[in-house]
């Protein structure tokens, strides 16, 4: 969700007065059939988007890292690069005009709990980033007990790598402060964008709830991606809170405790990127102040066991 | 003719004078409304347009006051103006200030050159002698880069080569071994084993890279490249070509290579394209204090380089440190005389406690001055005129205790110093000290025990008597040691208070507790009341501290509120442990939360109001008494809701809200600064911040609670229900979310605490107030019983205040944390009340339940908020090391403040200091009786081996070098010291400071500007109240105490005030200006280790280079654009 924080002067008092003004949603979501397989080439016309089941007009849609379209009143479309006649806010959404591609945040645990795993982890990471599509943007970011940025949003390869091969190993584990810290940074980039989280799962020195991190991620249209090197049981908590905030924000959560399993899950998070659509629109007037419920529908029938996954809702900023 | 030209010149000259008079005169004037910048212009003006010597001269003069380097040019234009007047006596004032500008700036060369153009023009300046040649005997070879060895052992990469041995050792020493699970030997732990095994694959490497020192790997396919591979543990994947990719093929091996950050991408991107890759390896020489055969035995020598030897003997690490706290002459003579063994058995005690040690012209230097001489000599067994003899004996005696004892001594000044060296007096308190069994020894713990000593003597005050201050009376603490009222503190003491007859009695009472391993709750309870007492005009009543003293188990977290007002009578404090105690006995534990919650948070604005000055001292008494009334007898929540509300109101009044401002907006106003603030702009960006976190615990404004409670009362009349005003509510109520308690089993018996306040959210929840006002069906009692509903709403609303106010940079945990402000437990642990004790950060890195939350009263909301939100802060260096204690002070110390008050007048004295003491070093390198000056104050504040260098390194005419070693809080003091003692001002900035002191004594006298600059110390002074202490800064002690280390911590908010006056920055925005500096301070330190003092000085130069870079350029522009 893009957000505009306005700041008013009452009329009593003269005092500062905020409130929000919610400019646009974004949303991405992928469709797989029965057998998981991701279905692509979708159009616009397929797609019915839905909040609190009041009908969205969507504004524009981009599917994998194709350049998006601009869907015009009568339902044509017309490209999104160099139409004029497209907000601004809806370009920037998309990532601008000469910007096409997601901004992947990868998050590595690099705590005392990644010790033994360190180097292999940070292999499959390279591997990741190698493999990433050229209109893709990656930024790799480090954690112990605190944020480390190890190098910043780009698309050189090599920049990313180099930042991940200077990562240090540390101490305590704080994921859910980092991500936090991630989401933030990520929530200020324009166009599409993910976290990936590298992680063995358990946490001793976060000071924020996972569950208040994913609201954030929920509300910033963020989806979070976990690989965990652990095992599905070893740490029931873990595990529970990763599925939580990958699915509540349109992510998945893999255990990956073998580097080749670490392979497959950035494999499959690469797929999921390639494969998904991305819509914006400017929500209908709702008078939920709340959590509201996003519903994506495919509209034509042969497409009706399609599964699509998207995150759940967002909250708008109130007022105060 | 000639007389009218003359009176022509004359007239002109009257003109001129008057011009620049007047000029003057407007400067200053602008300079007190804090206009620096338009000052300075007008002074630029003056001088392009006249460009006389006397306007080059103001405008130079002004300039050098603001600290900035452009005054070098003018002083230059301004000279030679002079040059062609033939003022000499001028031109030699300003050729000396420009060798002194030379000096600060370390232009060596200049300063050569202008050395001998001062001595020209019949200034007198002594040579400085040549630095000596370092001595290449004494270095140690460590294999490969000292980049890759300082990252495998944790070595900040900002140490000079001369730190890099001393920071090692300590980390072996700290970090390095452990207790071994399988027998009492220690043994090695991971960081250890790790910078052991880089060693050994940096040896191979080393090997690799051959006699050139340099990793050479001319294609992919030679077969250097295969080694390198082999040894760094990796392999290629594909062949050589474009895919080539490196990959983990030893785990161990691949591990050292990235963790010591080896190029491996460069590595890997040249193997790919096929280009040569080159990497020095040449291996690092690192300086040591003394050559490696006095270290170490011709024996162990021959077990390997000397830098494995050192890694494997914690012993030898721990003597090398002992030796470098030494001062350099005084551990000469101690090594030439005494064998390495004998140094090596007390290594811990020289390490902890020889810091202070000094031997000159063979004799020790001890405190006490001659009378305590006999006294030291009698104690250590040894003649002090036997120097080596004497520490040689001191550090062995009593486990190290008599050297702590000498330490602690040592490091006082003033009347305290004199009366604990009394000679009898010394040996008496020794004995106490000592006891009959002296082991364990103070330097056998990892950090110095000897905390509460050191506190006791540093923080003892003297009665106007010349005696001990001994709060409340003899009596009292007779009574406290006799008819303990939990348990015996001291069977002996006991035994014998009951004869106390003196001060010193008490005093030895506390000496002997001292060495209690267990916590020393008497001291705590004496130094928290002679605070109490210290900042009082009349000393608390003997029957006040009694009581005070009893309670102190359960309510001595609260004492440090009445310093914030301390005009508070004895009354009203007795009053508050009354209140404290009746809220204690209600028996609905949800009530009974409400109502701490609700009388903490009102109390917590009292203190914020009286700390800063919005309730003046004679109002302050009244206010907290009137606010205590409310909560004396609490029956329900309609009384609480009242109470509160009455609470509200008595704060209301006594800060003079405004007939048309709301209580919220009036509250909100105060707590971000003043209400009608002159800078509107910083005012509205603290207001917003507060508004925002308010926004995001989703409380309920003060005016809709009143204004619903109002309507309650009014529905109860009569009236029609106001559905607007009750879906203001119900709207706020259904975004309260659901209490996460999930916790896991694990959790949950870890952690037993937090019902409470789920309750209180789930309360909250479930009020729906229109169907209450339904269910009453017109009942008036019902309706007003209503109001209780809201108590809840109250208490959080009133918290979040004291939350919005303290919340530290960043406030991440306040903006994501929906329900951190009413999650905080004012209940605890049942069994375990926590209710009036410090606030505590409970629950991080648990990953099921709501996330962290504070437990507690709100005594320590500044430090726990702070505390919470430190591991947010992004290092800049990813090992750089984020100290537990040091950080959360010193954000505190950023937003305690608050500089609401603080003069354009204020900010150029810390300034004018500064940059006077500055100078002062720069005249100590070439005028010996300046040098004597400044080493008397520096020996006051600085460990006598700083003291040495920087004295050698003023003597050899290094000052910029010099100046890197002394704090900004010692530059400060140096120059309070100096200015009044100086003869006729004929430095621009001393000149400034005296006239500044004429004119407005009341602003930059030592207490207001101890109160503007000074820091909150509340576990050294039990005070949240800003003050400067001149204390020197602490070591890291045991315990509690190593908040200590970071409250004697001085320097930042005066280098701020400095840095703001020079680009000037004005008063009104150091509320927002500081936090943000602060913060980037704290995410550029990187330090080896806790004691890694300079990391911090280093840090806050380098945000002060940048703020300077960026706002000069626009002060510039700005003059720029002024003057075309």
């Amino acid at each position: 969700m893009l957000g505009t924080w306005v700041c008013a002067r009452a009329q009593e008092g003269q005092r500062p007065v905020f409130r929000v003004k919610v400019d646009m949603v974004v949303l991405s979501f992928t469709v797989t059939d029965s057998k998981g397989r991701y279905i692509n080439g979708l159009k616009p016309s397929d797609f019915r988007i839905l909040e609190d089941g009041i009908v969205q007009k969507v504004a524009t849609f981009a599917e994998g890292n194709r350049p998006g379209v601009q869907i015009l009143d009568d339902g044509s479309t017309r490209p999104l690069i160099g139409s004029p006649s497209v907000p601004p806010s809806a370009k920037e959404a998309l990532g601008g005009d000469a910007v096409v591609g997601t901004n992947v945040f990868i998050l590595f645990d690099t705590s005392n709990f990644m010790y033994r795993g360190f180097v292999y982890a940070e292999d499959a990471i390279a591997d990741f980033v190698r493999g990433l599509d050229r209109a893709d943007s990656v930024a790799v970011y480090t954690f112990s007990r605190n944020l480390s940025r190890a190098s910043a949003l780009t698309r050189e390869r090599g920049e990313a790598i180099q930042g991940l091969r200077k990562a240090v190993a540390g101490d305590d584990t704080a994921l859910y402060n980092s991500l936090l810290l991630t989401l933030r940074d990520a929530a200020k980039v324009p166009g599409r964008k993910v976290v990936i989280v590298f992680s063995n799962g358990p946490d001793n020195a976060s000071t924020v709830a996972p569950d208040d991190v994913r609201s954030v991620a929920e509300d910033e249209g963020i989806p979070i991606y976990v690989i965990s090197t652990n095992e599905v049981n070893k740490d029931a908590v873990s595990s529970g809170v990763f599925r939580r905030i990958t699915t509540r924000t349109g992510g998945k959560a893999y255990w990956a405790k073998t580097w080749q399993k670490q392979v497959e899950a950035f494999e499959s998070i690469r797929e999921d990127l390639g494969n998904s659509y991305t819509v914006t629109y400017y929500p209908a007037p709702n008078p939920n102040e709340g959590f509201r419920k996003i519903t994506v529908e495919i509209a034509s029938d042969v497409a009706k066991k399609y599964r699509v996954r998207a995150r759940p809702g967002y909250r708008p900023r109130g007022g105060f | 003719m000639k007389w009218l030209r003359s009176a022509i010149c004359l007239s002109i000259g009257i003109n001129f004078a008057l011009e620049a008079q007047d000029t003057l005169d407007k400067v200053r004037q602008l300079e007190r409304r804090g206009d620096a910048l338009a000052a300075r212009t007008l002074l630029a003006r003056a001088a392009q347009d006249s460009g006389s010597a006397a306007d080059l001269l103001h405008y130079a003069e002004f300039l050098d006051r603001y600290g900035d380097a452009g005054c070098r040019a003018v002083y230059e234009k301004a000279l030679s103006a002079l040059e062609r007047s033939g003022d000499r006596q001028r031109q030699a004032s300003i050729q000396r200030r420009l060798l002194e500008l030379d000096l600060i700036a370390g232009n060596r060369e200049s300063a050569a050159r202008r050395v001998e153009a001062y001595r020209s023009l019949g200034g007198k300046a002594e040579s400085w002698r040549p630095a000596p040649p370092p001595d290449a005997q004494h270095l140690v070879t460590v294999p490969g880069p000292m980049r890759s060895f300082g990252r495998m052992a944790a070595l900040s990469t900002d140490l000079k080569p001369e730190e890099v041995m001393e920071a090692l050792a300590r980390n072996v020493v700290t970090n390095g071994y452990q207790a071994s699970h399988s027998n009492e030997a220690l043994e090695q732990t991971e960081y250890l084993k790790l910078v052991h095994r880089y060693l050994s694959q940096a040896r191979e490497l080393e090997k690799l890279a051959g006699p050139s020192r340099t990793i050479r790997i001319e294609t992919c396919e030679s077969p250097a490249a295969g080694e390198l591979l082999r040894i760094l543990g990796y392999r290629m994947r594909g062949g050589c070509g474009s895919e080539v990719v490196l990959e983990t093929v030893n785990a161990t091996r691949a591990f050292l290579t990235t963790d010591s950050g080896f190029p491996l991408a460069e590595l890997e991107q040249d193997l790919r394209t096929n280009r040569p890759f080159v990497y020095d390896f040449s291996p690092t020489k690192i300086p040591i204090l003394y050559p490696q055969d006095y270290l170490i035995g011709s024996k162990e020598k021959q077990e390997g380089e000397f830098i494995d030897i050192f890694l494997s003997d914690p012993s030898l690490c721990r003597l090398y440190l002992g030796l470098s706290k030494l001062e350099p002459a005084t551990a000469e003579e101690l090594r030439k005389a005494l064998p390495v063994q004998r140094l090596r058995a007390f290594a811990h005690v020289l390490d902890f406690y020889g810091a202070m040690f000094r031997i000159r012209d063979g004799k020790a230097v001890t405190t006490g001055g001659p009378r305590a001489r006999e006294a030291w000599a009698e104690l250590v067994g040894v003649s002090p005129d036997q120097g080596v003899q004497f520490f040689e004996r001191l550090i062995m005696k009593d486990d190290g205790w008599m050297a702590s004892y000498f330490d602690a001594l040592s490091r006082l000044k003033g009347p305290v110093h004199d009366y604990l060296t009394e000679p009898n007096r010394m040996k008496r308190f020794y004995a106490a000290i000592r006891g009959k069994v002296t082991s364990p020894g103070p330097a056998r713990p990892v950090f110095r025990s000897n905390a509460d000593m050191m506190l006791l003597t540093t923080r003892l005050r003297l009665g106007p008597d010349g005696k001990p201050h001994i709060p409340g009376s003899l009596e009292v603490w007779r009574g406290l040691f006799v008819n303990h009222p939990h348990g015996k503190y001291d069977g002996k003491l006991t035994r014998i208070a009951a004869t106390w007859k003196d001060p010193d009695d008490v005093l030895e009472a506390l000496f002997a507790l001292c060495r209690k391993s267990v916590e020393n709750e008497p001291l705590k309870i004496f130094m928290a009341l002679s605070d109490l007492d210290r900042n009082r005009e009349k000393p608390l009543a003997p029957a006040t501290v009694d009581r005070l003293a009893r309670e102190y188990r359960f309510f001595g977290a609260q004492y440090a509120i009445f310093n914030d007002g301390p005009a508070v009578s004895d009354a009203t404090i007795l009053q508050f442990l009354d209140t404290a105690q009746a809220i204690n006995k209600i028996r609905d534990q949800l009530l009974r939360a409400d109502a701490a919650g609700t009388m903490q948070a009102l109390v917590g604005m009292w203190q914020i109001f009286s700390r800063q000055g919005v309730l003046a001292p004679a109002e302050s008494d009244a206010v907290l008494s009137n606010i205590l009334a409310g909560f004396a007898k609490i029956g329900d929540d309609r009384e609480l809701f009242d109470s509160g509300r009455g609470g509200v109101r008595v704060l209301l009044k006594a800060t003079r809200s405004r007939d048309d401002a709301t209580p919220q907006e009036h509250l909100i106003d105060l707590l971000a600064g003043v209400e009608r603030p002159s800078d509107v702009e910083s005012h509205n960006l603290v207001v917003q911040e507060m508004m925002r976190i308010l926004e995001a615990q989703r409380v309920v404004s003060l005016n809709t609670l009143f204004e619903l409670a109002d309507h309650l009362e009014a529905i109860s009349r009569g009236e029609r229900m106001n559905t607007a005003l009750v879906n203001r509510l119900a709207g706020r109520i259904a975004e309260i979310q659901l209490p996460r308690a999930s916790l896991s089993s694990v959790e949950r018996n870890a952690i037993a605490f937090g019902y409470w306040t789920e309750k209180h959210i789930d309360e909250q929840r479930r009020v729906n107030l229109r169907a209450v006002i339904a269910r009453a069906a017109g009942d008036a009692e019902k309706l007003k019983s209503a109001r209780g509903l809201l108590t809840p709403f109250l208490r959080d609303t009133l918290v979040a205040l004291n939350y919005a106010h303290y919340a530290p940079p960043g406030a991440q945990v306040l903006y994501t944390n929906p329900l951190f402000v009413r999650g905080h437990d004012f209940l605890g642990l049942s069994g375990s009340p926590q209710t009036w004790r410090s606030t505590e950060l409970f629950g991080t890195g648990w990953p099921s339940n709501g996330g962290g939350r504070l437990v507690g009263s709100l005594s320590g909301l500044p430090y726990a908020l702070a505390e919470a939100e430190q591991n947010f802060l992004v290092p800049s260096q990813t090992q750089a090391l984020i100290w537990g204690d040091l950080v959360p002070h010193m954000i505190l110390s950023a937003k305690i403040p608050r500089w609401w008050k603080v003069t354009p007048a204020q900010t150029h004295w810390v300034g004018l200091h500064l940059r006077y003491g500055q100078k002062l070093l720069a005249q100590a390198a070439f005028d010996p009786a300046a040098h004597k000056q400044v080493m008397e104050v520096l020996e006051t504040q600085a460990q006598p081996r700083r003291a040495q260098t920087v004295s050698e390194l003023l003597s050899h005419g290094e000052v910029a070098a010099a100046l890197e070693k002394v704090t900004p809080s010692e530059l400060f003091l140096l120059a309070s010291d100096a200015a009044p003692r100086q003869p006729a001002p004929g430095d621009p900035c001393l000149a400034e400071i005296r006239r500044l002191g004429a004119e407005v004594p009341g602003e930059v006298n030592e207490k207001a500007i101890s109160r503007a600059f000074g820091t909150p110390k509340p576990t050294l002074a039990n005070s949240y109240r800003p003050e400067l202490l001149n204390l020197r800064v602490f070591p890291a002690l045991m315990g509690y105490s190593s908040r200590i280390m970071a409250e004697s911590w001085e320097s930042n908010t005066l280098y701020w005030a400095a840095l703001a006056d020079e680009v000037h920055v004005p008063p009104s925005q150091l509320n927002v200006r500081i936090p943000e500096w602060t913060q980037q301070l704290i995410e550029r330190i990187f330090a080896s280790n806790l004691e890694d003092w300079p990391a911090v000085l280093r840090s806050l130069r380098m945000v002060g280079d940048d703020v300077r870079a960026k706002l000069k350029l626009q002060v510039e522009a700005e003059q720029k654009v002024s003057l075309n």
